[in-house]
């Protein structure tokens, strides 16, 4: 899961930063000149900073391979099913809510008022995808769903007091 | 070291300066606590209607980021004083638009029930679903606009300082050291520097911010004015981003201006430290878009560059702040102290918090964890354990060398406590984002409550701890009419 997996990469980073913070702090008591001190550390910035672009560069690379905003390939015979989606304060209405596992589904999402967000969340409250919900304007998620059971639509942009309330269901069958 | 000013002048400044310290010192702490009582009703310990929570929501962000601007300028104001001659009338000025600012915001809030969040975004003020009316819409969004004048008007004059010193903001970053046409050691302080990368970005944040707040104004007096959501929307992140941003830009001021006296070594702007800084500011301008990664009719290079960017902007402090900050301090015999230990602990909120920023600025996984409380995790981290104790660590430095005044096992305490109590706050928020806990929710289900109460309760040591900062401080603005100033600052080292 893309969540998981985004916790235990900030945690490991989030871990090594405070292990160099510590680690300077421990030898911050010791008194040696400063200029002999720069040159050896000038010289491994520019290792460190060449590293830190190449390590960004592979992280870019691989992760702008495939973006949510692309429609899938659909195999001939397997035409998505378009669902029009309005937000309107406080609710979702959704031409259709029922659908079969591995049916390729395009949510079309707008709002009739302010903006919202259409987050669809599984049986056990994992995000699975979003988009905003903006008046005037239709944003696309693409998704196929490939677990059967009782799915959720949570509001995810603040639209006014009943915000929370927001929740609509899909059921999705075998 | 710059110290040329007159006694006179120095107690009349620091006067200004303890005025905007303390008010935006007092507004933190205020709004921590709002903080803490949303994360109790989150976390199903606190009855809280959904009214009442989303009025703090935006009180607490409003209040927040005006209060840590507030101080953050006058953390920039102080050391910037020190090299180009800034208008004192402005500086005051700004604080008294700011005031009026916040009163009407304040009004707005609680006398008329305004809950937009801070983010305000078109058209939410003017269709509330029934909440709030015109006049809370309105006395929120003129207050803002005031608050905005306010502080437009004091980087208009950092610019014009900055100018009539150096010819050019573009001198002022030091594109001509640079280039090659001026020599390193010509350079501008880092000081100047970060204040013109701040003088750039903040008059075309507040630019972009006053003319949606107009927009809005409008609208809300007469609906039928109509506007492009999408280009609300963008105007409003292009203000609300770089002008969050800009408070560690100022911030970080302190840093590079404290450590230098403390462990006796140099911090001076040479050429990589520039490019830097030009990089800072052409990717703080540009990079408010990885707010609109979920916006898929946005142009799409505009998202991928939105990430890239993003990437791009962990290079400066990663490579040339943080890593200058620890090399200074590396075996240098530095004396620790409330001031230098707050500078330090900035430093690593700073960098720490940037991690989950450039996760979250990955396209992939902003599909699932934007608008999770995810979002708040990462910003608290930076914003609370980097911006907002760069000015603290300010304080007692200023009421260090202002005044002499010693710190106690008392502020030790709020040091541990601070530090503990934000990680809590920062750690409780991204747990809660990995569990896909939606952020701005006045309620939660039982599966996010935990998350919401351990937060809760790193919010209470974190009031704790900045009621102590500020005693001392307060405590400084007494004592310091009667003891001198001038020594303390070479006892630092």
């Amino acid at each position: 899961m893309v969540q998981t997996v985004a916790w235990m990469v900030s945690l490991i980073f989030m871990l090594m930063i405070a292990a160099v913070f510590g680690f300077v702090a421990f030898k911050s008591k010791e008194k040696r000149d400063y200029e002999p001190i720069k040159k050896k550390w000038y010289k491994a910035r520019t290792f460190y900073g060449a590293t830190l672009v190449v390590v960004m560069l592979v992280i870019t690379i691989y992760t702008l391979r495939e973006l949510p905003y692309n429609q899938p390939a659909y195999s001939a015979g397997n035409d998505p099913t378009l669902v029009d989606v309005e937000a309107i304060q406080f609710g979702w209405k959704m031409n259709e809510t029922e659908f079969k596992v591995g049916e390729p589904i395009e949510f079309h999402v707008t709002s009739t008022d302010v903006t919202h967000g259409f987050g669809i969340y599984d049986s056990e409250l994992n995000l699975l995808a979003q988009t905003q919900a903006m008046p005037e304007y239709t944003n696309k998620v693409y998704i196929t769903f490939d677990k059967p059971g009782t799915y959720e639509v949570l509001c995810l942009e603040y639209c006014g007091l009943a915000h929370h309330l927001m929740i609509s269901k899909i059921i999705v069958t075998e | 070291m710059v110290t040329a000013i007159n006694k006179g002048e120095w107690k009349a400044k620091n006067n200004l300066i303890a005025t905007y310290l303390i008010i935006g010192g007092i507004v933190i702490a205020a709004m921590m606590i709002f903080g803490i009582l949303m994360l109790l009703a989150q976390g199903g310990v606190l009855d809280l209607p959904p009214a009442a929570f989303y009025q703090f929501l935006t009180i607490h962000g409003t209040g927040m980021v005006g209060g840590a601007a507030l101080a953050a300028s006058a953390v920039m104001w102080y050391f910037l004083s020190n090299y180009v001659e800034l208008s004192k009338k402005v500086f005051k000025l700004n604080l008294i638009l700011s005031l009026i600012g916040v009163v009407m915001v304040i009004i707005g809030v609680f006398s008329f029930k305004y809950a937009s969040a801070w983010t305000f975004l078109y058209p939410l003020p003017a269709l509330s679903g029934g909440a709030w009316g015109v006049t809370g819409a309105l006395l929120y969004l003129a207050g803002m606009l005031i608050l905005g004048v306010g502080f437009l008007l004091l980087y208009i004059d950092t610019g014009r300082a900055i100018i009539k010193k150096h010819g050019s903001l573009g001198k002022g970053l030091g594109w001509d050291v640079i280039s090659g046409k001026r020599a390193e050691k010509d350079a501008p302080s880092p000081t100047v520097v970060a204040s013109t990368m701040v003088t750039i970005v903040n008059v075309t944040a507040l630019t972009a911010g006053a003319t949606v707040l107009i927009m809005n104004i409008i609208n809300v007096v007469n609906p039928a004015f109509t506007f492009d959501p999408l280009l609300a929307k963008n105007l409003t992140y292009a203000f609300g981003h770089i002008f969050a941003n800009s408070i560690i830009y100022m911030g970080v001021i302190a840093v590079y201006e404290i450590l230098p006296r403390y462990t006796n070594r140099p911090w001076k702007s040479n050429r990589p430290f520039l490019i830097a800084w030009t990089m800072s500011t052409a990717f703080t301008l540009v990079i408010y878009t990885h707010h609109m990664l979920m916006d898929s009719v946005m142009p799409k290079w505009m998202l991928i560059m939105g990430q890239v960017l993003s990437y791009a902007n962990g290079l400066p402090v990663l490579v040339i702040t943080a890593y200058g900050a620890l090399m200074i301090i590396y075996k240098s015999g530095i004396q620790w102290d409330m001031a230098s230990g707050l500078i330090f602990m900035s430093m690593f909120g700073w960098v720490v918090g940037v991690v989950p920023a450039i996760v979250d600025a990955t396209i992939v996984v902003n599909h699932v964890m934007h608008n999770t409380k995810w979002v708040p995790g990462h910003f608290h981290m930076y914003m609370g354990l980097g911006a907002v104790v760069m000015i603290f660590g300010f304080i007692y430095y200023l009421s260090k060398v202002d005044s002499g005044l010693q710190t106690n096992g008392l502020d030790k305490i709020g040091f541990i406590s601070y530090t503990l109590g934000i990680i809590s706050v920062s750690v409780g928020f991204l747990l809660s984002g990995a569990i896909s806990t939606p952020r701005r929710w006045a309620t939660h289900f039982p599966e996010w409550m935990a998350p919401a109460v351990f937060g809760a309760i790193g919010g209470v040591l974190a009031v704790l701890a900045v009621t102590i900062f500020i005693i001392h401080f307060i405590r400084y603005v007494k004592v310091r009419r009667t003891t001198g100033s001038d020594i303390n600052e070479q006892k630092l080292a």
